[in-house]
C-alpha cells in the first residue's frame, strides 16, 4: 500500500494529508481528518449524504479517490456556517421544520448550497432535481423544497 | 447473495501518471491487472461490489492537456475526456447546438453524480443503460484515442461489442468525444423510464433525432437508439429506413415505433421485464418522434 | 411556523416551539454512533454470511484468516451458544448447526482495520450441506414443509404469545367474535379475496453501527444506533450471563429507525466478539447491502379476507387469515402477528368477527418491527376490501367508511370497548381537502384520473406492563434538566418533552434540556423507542417528574414563607404566592434552598424530580377466542386520501395530492404532528409506488439503493395537506397520544383505492409499479 500526501484547502484551512489509493473522500474526512459532519449513507454513490462540495461543485466525496483531491477547494458541512452565523440554508430548513433524524440534513445542505451558488433563482423542479440525489426517510422532502426556495429568495432580497 | 465491501479494498492502488504515454505503458505493463479512469462513479461503485478487481486504477484526467469543451462553428464540438456532465450540459455551445447531449446528460443519475461522471467514461464503459451513448451515437460521435500506436479515431457507430465490451484494448486511453456540426432544422429528445422519476437506470432509454434533409424520399431522416434492450446501445435502421422513404405521418411514427419493437431483445431483470421494456420502446420511441416530428417538419 | 428562538415560551403545550435537537444537526455537530473517535486502539469486525436460505453447517475453516497479518481472531456458534430474543428466544449470536437465511451470520472476524477484517472473511471456507429452503408463509404453516425449528416448542415465550410445537407456526393467535357462520347469510355483498404484500426495508439513511468494549473485569459498554438501549442491556447481558449492571449501552442520536434499531440486531455480533476479545473496542458497520438483505425486515404478508354487509352497507361479518412471512427467526415477528391480529378488523365496527393471525417461519429475511408494526400490512389488505365491498353494495367509499368506522363506546373484536375517537371527523377533513364529490378531468388525454381514501387504527404494541421513567433536575441557574431513557430519533421526542416538563412545572419551554445521550447507566429505564408510545407513556413520566418537583419546589417556598402550598404557584420560572403577591425565582430556591428566618438554619436543598408511569389495566386475551377486557392501551385512529393520475403509455402513478387527518388527543407540538404526518404519508407512499425486497430462492435481488429505490424529492406530491384532530386520551399527558407510525399505516390500501377510481382496476399485490400498472392496464384492454 503506498501513501499519496495531498495539499488540500478545506473549509478555508490548507491541511496536508497521507492518504493510501483505496481511500476515498469521505473516508479521508471522517477517519483522518475528523470531520465526522459529512455522513455515510451508502458508499455508493446512491443516497447523498456524503456530499460536500468540491472545487465548486457538489459532489458524492464516497465517488472520489482521496488521491486525487491534491490542490483541491473542499468545503465541508463544517464550513457551511462562517464566524457563527448559520448559512441562509441552515436557517431555513430550521424555521421550515425541514430536519428529523439529521442524518442526510448535512448532504442536503451542501447540495442546496451548491445549488444556490450557480442558480440563485431556482424553480421548484430546480430544487427537487438538485436534491433528488439526497435521500430523506423522514422529512418527505416538502419543507426542505420550501427551506430552500425561502433561503433563494431572502439571498436575492439580501443581494438587492 | 451481494458481497459489497465496505470500501475500496486495500490492494487497490492508485496512479497517476504524467503524460499519455506514461499512462498507455502502464496500462499494457500492467493489462488485466489495471484499468484508467475518469469521474471513477462505476470504477468505485464495481471496486466496491468486488465485480472488479483491479489493483490500479490509473488516472487518467487531462493528460493531454486540453480538457476542455471547444467548439468550432465551421467543425463542431469537442469535449475533453475528464469534462465532468454538469459541466457538459451547462456549456453554452452545448445549449445551442447539441440540446440532445445536454438532455441525456441531465438525465444521468442525480447533480453531484454528475460533478464526477463523463459523457467519455460513460461511453467507455459501454454499459447497455448509458445513458448518454444514444445521443452521442446519433450526433455521429467519434471518440479519440490514445494506444500504444499513438492516436487514432473510434467512431461509435461499431464501437461497441457488448456489454461492457468495446473496440478499446489495454492500453487505450480515450481522449475526447468529437461530434461534427449537426444538420440544419434537427431536434433530438431523450426519454428515459425509471422506476423513479429522477436517478434510476434506464428501464428504457429512447434516443431519437430528426432533421430535413432533401435527400430522403421523404424529405426528412431520423435517427433512434435504445438503451437497455439489447446487449448494446441499439440502433434501429429500418425504422430510420422507413422514416426516410415513406412520407411521414403520425401513422408512419407509430409503424417506426412498432419497428423498434420488434428489433430490440431486453431481457428480464430486476428493473423490468422484457415484455415490459418491449412495450415502453414502442410507447416511448412513438412520444419521441411525434415530439420531433412535430419540430422539425416544415408545414408546421 | 415554528416560535422564533430567543423568547420565553411560557405554558408551552400546543405550541409548535421550535425543537431542541436541530441546530447541532445543521452544522454538522451532531455526534452519531459512527463519529465518536475511539483512536487507534479501535477494532473492526466483519462477518462471513450464509449465501444459503437452509443448510446444515458441516465444517468451518477459518486457519487461513488466523494467518492473515492484523486479524486478532475469530468467534463462531459454538462460542456462543445462548438463544437471544424479544418475545420468542429463537435466535443465536452466529449460525448453530445450520443457517436459515441467506446473509446470516456465521462467523465473525475481528481486526485492526476493517480491510483487514474484510480479507480475513474471504479466506473462511464453510462446508454446507443444503437443506429444502421454505419460501412462502402458507406452504411454510402446512404440515408438509420441512421444520426450520425443529425446538420451537422448547423456545422461551411470554404467555401472549402461542408457538406450535412441530411446525413452523411461531404464533398463532385467533380471535372469535359472534356468530360468522350466521352473519354470512344475511349478507348482501360479499367481498372475498386474498392479497400479497411483499417484504419491504426500512431503509434508515444511517446504517446499522455498533461499537462494543469489555474490560478486563467484565464490564462492557456497547455504543449503538439503537431504539432500545434498556430492552439490549437485558437481553444481551442475560443471554452473556453477566449482571445488568455490568452491561451499559450508550445511545448518541439516530439517523433514523423506523422500527430495525429496535430490539437487538446486528450489536450482539460486536458484543459477543468484545466479550471474546476484551481490552479494545470494537466497531461494527452494516454495508448499505447488508442493511437491505442481512438486517429486520417488514415481514411479508398474505392476508386472505372474507368480509360482508347488509344492504344497506353495514358490515356484518368479517373473516381474516393472515400468513406472516416471519423468516428466518421471528422472536421479534410474533408480537407483529399478534398485533396484526387483535387489531384485524382494521377501524371498523364489525360484529362477528373470525381472525387468524399466523406467523409462519421461512427461510427468508428475518422479520421485526417497522414504523406501524404490521398495521399498514393490515389495512393494505383491510381497506382495499372495505373499498371492494363498498363498489359492489353501491356505496361511496367515503360514506361506506363514515357508515362503519369505530365510534366510543363500540365493542371491538377482542371485547374491548373503545374510547372516544375522532376518526370520522379524519375521514371528513380528508374527503374535503381533496374535494370529494368532484370529479376532476384528467390533464392529459393519456391520464387517467382518480380518489382514493382509505383508514387507519393503531394501538402501541407492546408488553402489557412496558413502563416508563423520567427524572427532572432543577438547576441553580433556573434550567431544568429532564433525564429520560427514550431515544431522540428525529420524531422530535426531546422537544415534545421539554415542552411537557415546562408546562406541568411552570417554566419557560427554552429553559428545559433533555440530556442525551441516552446511557443505561445514568438515563432512567424506558423500555423501548417503539410503538409511538413515548409522548404517551414516557410523557406521563416526565410529567409525574415535573410535578414532582415542582411539589418540592413549593413545599419549600410555603415552609419559608409560612404559606399553604395551595396557595403558591409556579408561573414563568417565578414562584408566586396569590395571597401575599410575593414572588421568587425558582433559580433562587432549587439548589441552595431557603434560609429559615433569623438566621436559624435552612430549608429545602437540590431539587430532582423522579416520576414512573406503566399501564396497570392491560389483561390477557383467551387464546381461542382472543377475548379479554382491555386488549391494548388505546387506538390512534385517522384516515388519509390521494388523488393520482396514471400515464397510460408507461403505467406510472403521479401522486398529485394527498391529505391526512389524525386524531392525536392532543397535539404537544401541532408542527411535529403534522412532520410526522407530512414524512410517514411519503414513506408509506414510497413502499405503495416502488419498494419490494425482490426475493428469489432466498437471495434478495435488489440489496442496494440502485435496484431498492424509495422516493426522492422528484417523486412526492408538493400539495400535503394535514389535520389534526384532538379527541383527549384520558391517561395521555394533557390528553395526548402517539402519532409517529400512523400515517404510513393507510398509504398503499388509499393509492389503491385511487388506482381503481382511475382505472377500475384492483392491484392487490404492492408495489404498484409503473410496469405493475401498465400492464394490468394492457391485459385488461384499457392500452393496446
Amino acid at each position: 500500500m503506498s501513501f499519496h500526501r495531498i495539499t488540500i484547502r478545506i473549509n478555508g484551512n490548507l491541511e496536508q494529508v497521507d492518504v493510501p489509493g483505496n481511500l476515498t473522500l469521505l473516508q479521508m474526512l471522517r477517519d483522518k481528518l475528523g470531520l465526522t459532519g459529512t455522513k455515510n449513507g451508502c458508499a455508493s454513490g446512491e443516497c447523498g449524504a456524503c456530499t460536500v462540495i468540491l472545487n465548486g461543485d457538489a459532489v458524492n466525496s464516497c465517488m472520489v479517490v482521496a488521491a486525487e483531491c491534491d490542490g483541491a477547494e473542499i468545503t465541508t458541512i463544517e464550513g457551511l456556517a462562517s464566524s457563527g452565523d448559520l448559512d441562509m440554508v441552515q436557517k431555513m430548513i430550521l424555521e421550515e421544520g425541514g430536519v428529523q433524524c439529521g442524518f442526510c440534513t448535512p448532504g442536503i445542505l451542501m447540495s442546496a448550497r451548491a445549488l444556490l451558488n450557480r442558480n440563485p433563482h431556482p424553480t421548484e423542479f430546480d430544487i427537487r432535481d438538485a436534491i433528488s440525489g439526497n435521500l430523506c426517510r423522514c422529512t418527505g422532502y416538502n419543507r426542505i423544497v420550501t427551506a430552500i426556495s425561502r433561503a433563494a429568495e431572502a439571498e436575492s432580497a439580501a443581494v438587492k | 447473495m451481494n458481497n459489497a465491501h465496505p470500501g475500496l479494498p486495500d490492494f487497490v492502488e492508485y496512479v497517476k501518471p504524467a503524460s499519455l504515454e506514461e499512462a498507455s505503458k502502464f496500462l499494457v505493463a500492467h493489462a488485466g491487472e489495471s484499468r484508467p479512469f475518469l469521474g471513477a462513479t462505476d470504477c468505485i461503485v464495481r471496486m466496491r461490489d468486488g465485480i472488479w478487481k483491479t489493483k490500479y486504477l490509473v488516472d487518467v484526467k487531462g493528460l493531454d492537456g486540453t480538457n476542455q469543451i471547444t467548439f468550432d462553428p465551421a467543425v463542431g464540438l469537442t469535449i475533453g475526456a475528464a469534462v465532468p456532465m454538469n459541466k457538459v450540459a451547462a456549456h453554452p455551445a452545448v445549449i445551442k447546438h447539441y440540446p440532445l447531449l445536454a438532455e441525456a446528460c441531465h438525465w444521468v443519475a442525480s447533480y453531484q453524480l454528475r460533478s464526477r461522471a463523463t459523457i467519455v467514461g460513460n461511453i467507455c464503459n459501454a454499459s447497455p443503460a448509458g445513458d448518454t451513448i444514444g445521443a452521442s451515437m446519433l450526433l455521429e460521435g467519434v471518440l479519440r484515442v490514445f494506444g500504444p500506436d499513438g492516436y487514432r479515431d473510434e467512431p461509435l457507430n461499431g464501437f461497441f461489442k457488448g456489454p461492457g465490451r468495446t473496440n478499446l484494448k489495454p492500453g487505450d486511453i480515450a481522449v475526447s468525444v468529437s461530434f461534427p456540426l449537426p444538420p440544419q432544422g434537427n431536434s433530438g429528445r431523450y426519454i428515459k423510464l425509471g422506476r423513479n422519476k429522477l436517478g434510476d437506470l434506464a428501464i428504457v432509454g429512447v434516443t431519437a433525432f430528426g432533421y430535413p434533409d432533401s435527400s430522403a424520399a421523404s424529405g426528412y431522416r431520423f435517427r433512434i437508439a435504445l438503451a437497455s434492450v439489447a446487449p448494446i446501445p441499439l440502433r434501429v435502421p429500418k425504422a430510420e429506413e422507413l422514416l426516410a422513404s415513406k412520407p411521414i405521418d403520425e401513422a408512419v411514427l407509430a409503424e417506426a415505433a412498432q419497428l423498434a419493437y420488434e428489433s430490440c431483445t431486453p431481457i428480464d431483470d430486476v428493473r423490468g421485464s422484457a415484455r415490459y421494456r418491449k412495450q415502453m420502446v414502442r410507447n416511448l420511441t412513438r412520444n419521441a418522434l411525434v415530439d420531433i416530428w412535430s419540430k422539425i417538419r416544415k408545414d408546421a | 411556523m415554528v416560535v422564533a428562538q430567543n423568547t420565553r415560551t411560557n405554558n408551552p403545550v400546543g405550541k409548535s416551539v421550535a425543537r431542541n435537537d436541530v441546530l447541532e444537526k445543521v452544522t454538522g455537530g451532531a455526534t452519531y454512533t459512527d463519529d465518536i473517535q475511539f483512536g487507534p486502539g479501535l477494532l473492526h469486525c466483519r462477518v462471513k454470511r450464509s449465501p444459503h436460505p437452509h443448510a446444515l453447517i458441516k465444517k468451518i475453516d477459518y486457519s487461513k484468516a488466523l494467518k492473515l497479518p492484523g486479524v486478532k481472531g475469530v468467534a463462531t456458534g459454538d462460542d456462543f451458544p445462548d438463544l437471544i430474543g424479544l418475545y420468542l428466544k429463537d435466535r443465536c449470536f452466529f449460525a448453530r448447526g445450520k443457517v436459515r437465511f441467506v446473509g446470516e451470520a456465521v462467523v465473525g472476524v475481528v481486526a485492526t482495520t476493517e480491510e483487514i477484517a474484510e480479507a480475513a472473511v474471504d479466506l473462511i471456507d464453510v462446508e454446507y450441506e443444503l437443506l429444502t429452503p421454505v419460501l412462502d408463509p402458507e406452504f411454510g404453516a402446512s404440515p408438509e414443509a420441512p421444520l426450520i425449528h425443529p425446538d420451537l416448542g422448547n423456545y422461551d415465550h411470554p404467555n401472549f404469545i402461542f408457538p406450535v410445537a412441530n411446525s413452523n407456526i411461531s404464533n398463532h393467535f385467533k380471535i372469535r367474535k359472534g356468530d360468522i357462520e350466521a352473519a354470512w347469510t344475511q349478507c348482501a355483498a360479499i367481498v372475498e379475496h386474498t392479497f400479497r404484500i411483499p417484504h419491504v426495508q426500512h431503509v434508515p439513511i444511517e446504517p446499522h453501527v455498533a461499537v462494543a468494549k469489555c474490560e478486563d473485569n467484565g464490564q462492557v459498554t456497547l455504543w449503538a444506533s439503537t431504539q432500545s438501549p434498556f430492552a439490549q442491556r437485558a437481553l444481551l447481558a442475560k443471554a452473556l450471563h453477566i449482571p445488568e449492571s455490568d452491561f451499559r449501552v450508550i445511545a448518541p442520536l439516530i439517523g433514523g429507525g423506523f422500527g430495525c434499531k429496535a430490539g437487538v440486531t446486528m450489536e450482539a455480533i460486536p458484543v459477543a466478539m468484545a466479550m471474546k476479545y476484551k481490552g479494545q473496542p470494537i466497531k461494527f458497520r452494516l454495508t448499505r447491502e447488508e442493511e437491505f438483505y442481512t438486517n429486520f425486515v417488514r415481514q411479508g404478508l398474505v392476508i386472505k379476507i372474507k368480509v360482508g354487509c347488509d344492504k344497506e352497507g353495514n358490515l356484518l361479518a368479517l373473516q381474516n387469515r393472515m400468513y406472516w412471512d416471519g423468516g428466518a427467526y421471528t422472536e421479534y415477528g410474533v408480537n407483529v402477528t399478534r398485533a396484526g391480529g387483535y387489531s384485524s378488523t382494521g377501524p371498523y365496527d364489525i360484529p362477528n368477527v373470525a381472525t387468524d393471525s399466523i406467523c409462519v417461519y421461512t427461510n427468508h429475511p428475518v422479520g421485526g418491527a417497522y414504523r406501524g408494526f404490521g398495521m399498514a400490512e393490515l389495512h393494505t389488505g383491510v381497506d382495499q376490501a372495505m373499498d371492494m365491498l363498498a363498489a359492489k353494495i353501491g356505496l361511496d367509499p367515503v360514506e361506506f367508511h363514515k357508515k362503519n368506522c369505530v365510534q366510543g363506546g363500540d365493542v371491538l373484536a377482542t371485547g374491548m370497548v373503545i374510547h372516544d375517537v375522532g376518526i370520522k371527523e379524519c375521514i371528513e377533513k380528508v374527503a374535503q381537502a381533496l374535494d370529494w364529490e368532484i370529479k376532476d378531468k384528467p390533464s392529459a388525454p393519456n391520464k387517467l384520473r382518480g380518489k382514493g381514501v382509505a383508514l387507519a387504527w393503531k394501538a402501541p404494541a407492546m408488553p402489557p406492563n412496558a413502563g416508563s421513567s423520567a427524572l427532572v433536575k432543577m438547576n441553580s441557574d433556573g434550567t431544568v434538566t429532564v433525564s429520560v431513557g427514550g431515544q431522540e430519533i428525529g420524531q422530535g421526542t426531546f422537544t415534545a418533552m421539554a415542552q411537557i416538563a415546562a408546562e406541568a412545572l411552570g417554566v419557560p419551554y427554552e429553559n428545559v434540556k433533555v440530556s442525551g445521550p441516552i446511557d443505561t447507566r445514568y438515563s432512567p429505564y424506558e423500555w423501548q423507542t417503539v410503538a409511538s408510545r413515548l409522548t404517551w407513556s414516557m410523557g406521563n413520566a416526565v410529567r409525574n417528574a415535573a410535578l414532582d418537583a415542582r411539589k418540592k419546589v413549593l413545599d419549600v417556598v410555603a415552609e419559608a414563607w409560612g404559606e399553604d402550598a395551595k396557595d403558591l404557584d409556579i408561573k414563568d420560572g417565578y414562584v408566586i404566592s396569590y395571597k401575599t403577591e410575593e414572588s421568587v425565582s425558582i433559580k433562587d430556591i432549587v439548589v441552595y434552598g431557603l434560609p429559615k428566618p433569623n438566621d436559624g438554619g435552612w430549608i429545602g436543598g437540590p431539587i430532582v424530580g423522579a416520576g414512573s408511569f406503566m399501564p396497570s389495566y392491560v389483561t390477557g386475551l383467551d387464546a381461542e377466542t382472543g377475548q379479554g377486557n382491555r386488549a391494548v392501551v388505546h387506538y390512534t385512529t385517522g384516515a388519509q386520501g390521494v388523488e393520482i393520475e396514471v400515464d397510460k403509455e408507461t403505467g406510472r402513478i403521479e401522486v398529485l395530492r394527498a391529505a391526512c387527518a389524525f386524531d392525536v388527543g392532543k397535539a404537544i407540538n401541532p408542527d411535529m404532528v403534522r412532520q410526522q404526518m407530512e414524512g410517514g404519508f411519503i414513506q408509506g407512499l414510497s413502499s405503495a409506488l416502488f419498494e419490494g425486497c425482490q426475493l428469489v430462492d432466498g437471495v434478495m435481488r435488489n440489496p442496494s439503493f440502485v435496484d431498492y429505490r424509495i422516493a426522492t424529492a422528484a417523486d412526492v406530491p408538493a400539495e400535503i395537506d394535514t389535520f389534526i384532530i384532538e379527541h383527549a386520551q384520558d391517561d395521555g399527558p394533557f390528553g395526548a397520544r402517539g402519532i409517529g407510525e400512523h400515517p404510513l399505516v393507510p398509504s398503499i390500501a388509499a393509492v389503491a383505492a385511487a388506482l381503481y377510481d382511475a382505472t377500475g382496476l384492483r392491484i392487490t399485490n404492492p408495489p404498484f409499479s409503473a410496469e405493475k400498472v401498465y400492464l394490468a392496464l394492457l391485459e385488461a384492454g384499457l392500452v393496446e
